[in-house]
């Protein structure tokens, strides 16, 4: 059964992971790539664990459309150091 | 002294929040063996997150250990510790009080300082940015105020002010499911602290969050929740008072449960969401009323007989301790999180074996829980001398 149902926009672009990822009650985190949407896949797993969520988005912002990108990958946070 | 019992969860295989120095699940309690905490000084508090440990010393002091890679352990870097380590830019404040989020960490100080640290992806540090911060920063919001407690929870926080018109509570971060109960209206990021409605000449002792869940329990015994409903019941925006006349003395939240105290029975509502974490035919619900957006309480089977005296709740699984030092633990068990030695999920309460010696210590066992770990502390009279932790559990 799965998890959760997640919308894509509550999802964050792990840049490391190259995939979409939501925080699983183990500790990690679901996960699911941009090819993976393109596929119309809804299915977003835990590398770690049993549990999986259902991704909702719509599948058409994912088709490659070069010069209308919905949904942006947010870019790498700054980092604050010391 | 105390002694600590790791039951746990491994995490990414690999962030150390177990502090037992190996990246690896334990179905079983494993006493740590940790000389940075006992040099130290007692453990007063522990507060667990998504896959951290923040541990507070009686002395005011912070160590914090497990993953690290949003700056969440403030130690100024973004690295996972496998160890407890001192926080080094908070020695020279005494802490009272600390909470865990899922990425982040909040810290008060006894002037009624706030820092927080970690992620800030969603505004859930409160220093008006989406930043990350790698060590504690003061929350400059709060400079002028006297701020009592800070609650983490995914990705939101609260804070409890004692102010001069009586306590308030503000929010930050995500509040797209009402977690924050600022306003009526759907609101997706905040930053800055903002108040929270609905608390007008209320007492409060004290501010819970996790997952997407905010809670509050007043002086009098009153509960108050607000976020993303329990148990398919709708999001709530603002803090709505639970209608019962129970008077609760300790709440615990999980991301699609909540356990409440009350005259040392525990309840708990909205646990099914998992379909571990209740078995309905055991339960005896405690209904109030059809409205979809109130809860359900129930009362939670095979702990008759003995007073609970702790509660604690992951994000999905539960634990308990009573009055005569037992724990018990329900709900998720895939990791080991329930301490039983196996990785089966529990519907209702199960006994954990603790070592004899670590047992016998009666009421003085408290329970902390975080995302997928459990972590159990016996503290021991503080004027004995220190123990010296050589046994396995």
């Amino acid at each position: 059964m799965s998890y959760d149902d997640v919308e894509i926009e509550d999802m964050e672009w792990n840049n490391e992971l190259q995939a979409y990822t939501y925080p699983c009650p183990c500790g990690d985190l679901f996960q699911i790539t941009k090819e993976d949407l393109k596929l119309g896949e809804e299915i977003a797993r835990c590398p770690s664990c049993s549990l999986y969520i259902t991704v909702v988005y719509n599948v058409e912002d994912f088709l490659d459309k070069k010069s209308n990108k919905p949904i942006e990958p947010s870019k790498q946070q700054p980092i604050t150091v010391a | 002294m105390e002694e600590y019992v790791g039951m746990e969860l491994r995490e990414l295989g690999t962030d150390g929040q177990l502090g037992t120095g190996r990246l690896q699940d334990e179905l079983l309690p494993q006493l740590l063996h940790l000389t940075s905490l006992s040099s130290a000084g007692p453990i007063s508090f522990l507060a667990c997150g998504g896959a951290h440990v923040l541990a507070l010393t009686s002395g005011g002091k912070v160590l914090t250990w497990g993953r690290g890679t949003s700056g969440q352990l403030g130690h100024s870097d973004t690295v996972n510790s496998p160890h407890p380590k001192l926080v080094m830019s908070l020695n020279k404040y005494f802490i009272t009080h600390v909470s865990a989020g899922w990425n982040h960490s909040g810290f008060v100080s006894d002037t009624g300082a706030l820092f927080t640290c970690g992620d800030g992806t969603f505004g859930q540090l409160g220093h008006g940015d989406y930043r990350l911060h790698v060590y504690p920063v003061e929350v400059s919001f709060f400079a002028s105020k006297h701020v009592e407690q800070i609650a983490c929870g995914m990705r939101h926080s609260l804070v409890l002010l004692r102010g001069g018109s009586g306590d308030e509570v503000y929010g930050f971060g995500s509040g797209k499911r009402g977690q924050l109960g600022i306003t009526k209206d759907k609101i997706n990021l905040v930053s800055l602290p903002e108040r929270s409605c609905g608390f007008e000449g209320v007492k409060i002792a004290s501010i819970t969050a996790n997952g997407d869940h905010s809670a509050a329990l007043s002086a009098d015994g009153h509960l108050y929740t607000w976020g993303r409903g329990f148990g398919g019941t709708l999001s709530a925006q603002t803090p709505q008072r639970l209608p019962t006349s129970f008077c609760f003395t300790k709440i615990a939240l999980g991301w699609n449960h909540a356990l409440v105290l009350t005259g040392g029975e525990v309840f708990m509502f909205g646990g099914n969401h998992h379909g571990v974490l209740s078995n309905p035919d055991k339960m005896t619900p405690v209904k109030h009323s059809a409205d979809s957006r109130e809860v359900v309480l129930e009362k939670v089977p095979g702990l008759e007989g003995s007073r609970t005296l702790h509660i604690a709740a992951g994000a999905e699984h539960s634990a308990i301790v009573t009055e005569n030092g037992v724990l018990k633990t329900w709900g998720w068990g895939e990791h080991g999180q329930l301490g039983l030695g196996n990785i089966s999920d529990q519907t209702s309460p199960q006994e954990v074996s603790l070592s004899h010696k670590f047992q016998k210590e009666a009421g003085l066992i408290e329970i902390y829980c975080g995302s997928g770990f459990t972590i159990a502390i016996r503290t021991s009279c503080p004027l004995l001398r220190l123990v010296n932790p050589t046994y396995g559990c």
